[in-house]
């Protein structure tokens, strides 16, 4: 095969070069991806393809349903919230998703850290009822650093820490961080 | 050293120089690597990082990159090319003072690259992180390379051009060009800069750069020089010209427009992203030209390629630059784009192209290099095959390591379950689960150097055994004698390659066009009048902070850029807009997520969270990878400098007043003072008012919060 092949007359330094012709497979993936270039730029830029912006919401939009099936929805649920407060497993998973996600500002004991002591009768937004800690721990409060776990935290993850919440007033850890907000009266 | 006998020349080429790139291409090289294994095992274990601020992880990653591709590579690159252009042009080098000035001008370029990156003078853009003195130093010295290349050309003794001279010829064209206009920023002070651009188009340029910096810096040199030392080492021809010219044109054009691949689904405009994507479609088999025409060229000799180590790295340096450029079009597509971008995916793929193709392609020559140069012969074959296999298992270990990482955290990102919420909402736990990885990639990397330890041993032992006397290598040659007339004459390719201004001409309009198309209309148009929404400029304390973070390279961890993909904005918040990096002067979307996305950081988490978290990651964030960055809250920030900054803020294009400017310290002496007070109310040290601690905290608390408009989340 090797003496049908033409060799040029070129000669660099002692190397010679071969007239073969391109590859047909070479080319063929070559003209490929060109046709294929053509076809995807006129499908997405003059055609009627979906832009990024209509994805993204498409995308975002099938959360929004499996978010609504999966149960939590948009409100929260108070009478769920007292089921799990009165449910020991539960207030016991809460406390480990408070270990995990809230103790590093609110303090193992949650006796207040960066975050304010939440064992003691004072509460800064709302009335330390469940529904009012469940709000705060869906939406967070974006100017005290509060971060918003609705997004986070699945459905009974929240439930349960918020129930845990609300079994730690008035247990007086060690180190407790001074009162902040109103004292809700009970 | 031409001496005339009748029509024929005695040319002596100068090889000296190119023993003087190759022995620092040697020690470079080991420099480089060294510092990436230290950099594989910080990310490993943060403890290595020492609390020290020179070591810390974000200064020395450039450290590496740079010293990698500059330094090894580059002087690699001018070693082969002033070797093997001599010999295919039959002439000396056009001037020996210009050598000179050449190679102790690239090595002081690379020491002074030595003496700031650590200590935190940086640009803060990729493989561009050197400040402007340095950035002028390698323009002038590139024109002194470009000149002693051209002007070689122009007193050759052979008519026409070889492939490799092709390469050679868009390599020093194109990289003037990137280097340049990438570099364009003013002076605050003399190791301080910021460039001209913002935001969006300072990314698309820094791309532009940055990927044709792999194009034409890493990728045409290797094919020159691939298209010399394997027919010259296998003693083949080579196996198709006509392939040689049409893979040539064809990547030197679609190469350039490929750069926008680096900002798939971000702010950047989409048909901006589509041209990225098609052209690395497009460039998959202009690459995969020059492999067929390196491998093809082996045919009937692979015997010799099992027991010659020259061939043996050349060949497998081929294969390396097939997989790459293979797997290069495919990450290029936006969907496969989605789970790799940010991930470690990404790093195995550069390491593909730079320890297998790059690396490989440096030892082959090297050991074809010394002792011809030398006039010896190699000091141990054995140790040679040595090296390639513990190369070669250095890099699978890598590669296999880091595509595992990358795939593994990729899906974890994106991973949602039935209630539409993140599975893995903590990005430190799709850390957690990559960080034994980290120190398999530690493993293959100190694989790879301990081979090419061994080689540097192998080959100065072969230098330390030439013969006292040494003397470069002569040539006989006729001077050329064709007309301008007659070699136009001769039609077709051929023509243009016995005329190398019309070559050259022809190269700078096919890079010069593809550049224009792809960068310019995103530079001229008004890219943030779509509504205008309020944003503000940095405070003037925020911008002192903005240079802390730049300095810390937290960009080279933390990107500041949120996808338009579903699950990126259900981690991180609303799409980042192109709007809110129109002042950030350079951008900081970064190109890698080692730890999360810092575009809406602010406000997230109270002032002292920031404090804590500086100081000990851990703290605050258990497992945490993170260094600690204790100096922050010792060092005193420069506030007399603020107003300079400002000043020069507004020459690029940010809207400060003059009464702004002048009252930039006393400004960001009130707003540290607030904020300091803040601090010490939620628990925080006092005297943090005067530290730089402060500034970087204000800035941190900045980043999301610019824009008056909420967001639109579909945005």
């Amino acid at each position: 095969m090797e003496n049908k092949e033409k060799l040029l007359d070129h000669d660099y330094d002692g190397i010679k070069e071969l007239d073969n012709p391109l590859p047909g497979w070479w080319l063929a993936t070559f003209y490929g991806a060109i046709v294929f270039a053509a076809i995807y730029f006129f499908y997405y830029h003059i055609g009627n393809g979906p832009g990024p912006k209509e994805e993204l919401a498409k995308g975002l939009a099938e959360f929004e349903t499996m978010s609504a099936v999966g149960g939590s929805g948009k409100g929260i649920d108070v009478d769920k919230l007292n089921a799990f407060f009165h449910d020991s497993g539960r207030i016991k998973d809460g406390g480990a998703v408070f270990q995990l996600r809230c103790a590093s500002c609110h303090g193992v004991n949650a006796e207040g850290n960066i975050g304010p002591n939440l064992t003691d009768k004072f509460w800064i937004h709302g009335d330390g009822s469940l529904a009012a800690i469940a709000k705060v721990v869906t939406e967070g409060v974006g100017d005290k650093g509060m971060p918003p776990w609705g997004a986070i935290l699945k459905p009974d993850e929240l439930y349960s820490v918020v129930a845990y919440v609300k079994t730690l007033k008035g247990s007086n850890p060690a180190n407790g961080k001074a009162p902040q907000g109103n004292e809700v009266k009970d | 050293m031409t001496s005339e006998v009748k029509d024929i020349d005695i040319v002596q080429y100068d090889d000296d120089i190119v023993k003087k790139f190759a022995i620092a291409t040697l020690i470079w090289g080991f420099v480089g690597m060294l510092v990436g294994i230290i950099v594989a095992i910080q990310l490993a274990n943060w403890r290595f990082n020492f609390g020290l601020p020179w070591i810390t992880f974000g200064r020395l990653r450039p450290l590496h990159t740079n010293a990698a591709i500059f330094a090894f590579a580059g002087n690699a690159i001018f070693a082969g090319i002033y070797h093997s252009s001599q010999r295919l042009l039959k002439t000396r080098l056009f001037s020996d003072a210009l050598s000179n000035i050449h190679f102790w001008g690239w090595q002081l370029i690379i020491v002074s690259a030595a003496l700031t990156l650590p200590f935190g003078f940086t640009v803060g853009k990729e493989y561009a992180e050197l400040e402007l003195p340095i950035k002028i130093a390698i323009a002038v010295i590139w024109v002194v390379f470009g000149v002693n290349f051209f002007g070689t050309i122009a007193k050759r003794r052979e008519q026409h051009l070889y492939v490799a001279i092709w390469f050679y010829i868009a390599t020093v064209i194109t990289v003037a060009v990137l280097h340049i206009v990438n570099s364009v920023n003013i002076p605050v002070s003399i190791l301080k800069s910021y460039p001209v651009y913002a935001g969006l188009q300072d990314g698309l340029v820094q791309w532009w750069y940055g990927h044709n910096a792999v194009a034409f810096f890493l990728t045409t040199p290797f094919l020159g020089l691939m298209y010399y030392y394997i027919p010259k080492a296998a003693n083949r021809p080579v196996y198709s010209y006509r392939l040689s010219i049409v893979h040539f044109w064809s990547l030197v054009f679609i190469y350039i427009w490929a750069g926008p691949h680096h900002l798939l689904n971000t702010a950047l405009p989409n048909w901006a992203q589509t041209l990225g994507m098609i052209f690395s479609l497009m460039l998959w088999a202009p690459s995969w030209g020059g492999m067929i025409n390196g491998l093809l060229t082996l045919r009937g000799c692979w015997d010799k390629v099992r027991t010659d180590p020259i061939l043996k790295f050349l060949a497998a340096a081929v294969t390396f630059y097939g997989m790459s450029t293979f797997e290069g079009p495919l990450l290029s597509i936006k969907s496969v784009n989605s789970l790799a971008h940010y991930t470690d995916w990404i790093i195995a793929h550069v390491h593909g192209g730079t320890l297998g193709w790059n690396g490989f392609m440096i030892s082959g020559m090297l050991y074809y290099l010394v002792p011809r140069l030398w006039n010896t012969k190699l000091y141990s074959v054995k140790m040679a095959n040595f090296h390639f296999w513990t190369g070669t298992l250095g890099i699978a270990i890598y590669m296999l390591s880091m595509w595992t990482a990358g795939i593994t955290q990729g899906l974890m990102w994106r991973a949602v379950d039935a209630s539409g919420h993140l599975v893995y909402p903590d990005f430190v736990e799709t850390v957690m689960r990559i960080v034994p990885l980290y120190y398999v990639r530690a493993v293959g990397g100190t694989l790879y150097l301990v081979g090419y330890v061994v080689m540097m041993f192998n080959l100065f032992k072969t230098m330390a055994n030439a013969p006292a006397t040494q003397r470069s290598e002569t040539v006989r040659a006729k001077p050329l004698t064709a007309s301008f007339g007659e070699v136009a004459a001769e039609g077709g390719h051929r023509s243009i390659e016995g005329l190398p201004a019309i070559f050259t001409t022809l190269v700078v309009i096919a890079v010069l066009v593809a550049s224009i198309i792809s960068i310019v209309p995103t530079l001229m148009s008004p890219a943030y009048s779509d509504g205008m929404p309020a944003i503000r400029p940095y405070s003037a304390l925020e911008i002192a902070g903005r240079d802390i973070y730049v300095r810390e390279g937290c960009y080279l961890c933390h990107s500041q850029q949120i996808r338009t993909l579903p699950f990126d904005v259900l981690r991180y918040g609303p799409a980042s807009t192109p709007e809110e990096s129109m002042y950030d002067h350079p951008f900081q979307w970064g190109s890698k997520r080692i730890g999360p996305d810092l575009a809406r950081v602010g406000k997230k988490y109270p002032d002292v969270w920031h404090y804590r978290h500086m100081m000990d990651p851990r703290t605050v964030t258990p497992n945490s990878i993170m260094p600690t960055y204790g100096w922050l809250e010792k060092s005193a920030l420069d506030f007399d400098i603020i107003p300079k900054k400002l000043g020069v803020m507004k020459i690029v294009g940010v809207p400060y007043s003059d009464y702004q400017i002048q009252n930039g310290a006393v400004d960001a002496h009130h707003e540290a003072e607030q904020l300091a007070a803040r601090l010490v109310e939620q628990g925080a040290p006092k005297g943090l008012e005067d530290k730089e601690i402060i500034a970087l905290i204000a800035y941190l608390q900045a980043l999301g919060q610019m824009s008056n408009k909420p967001a639109a989340t579909t945005n």
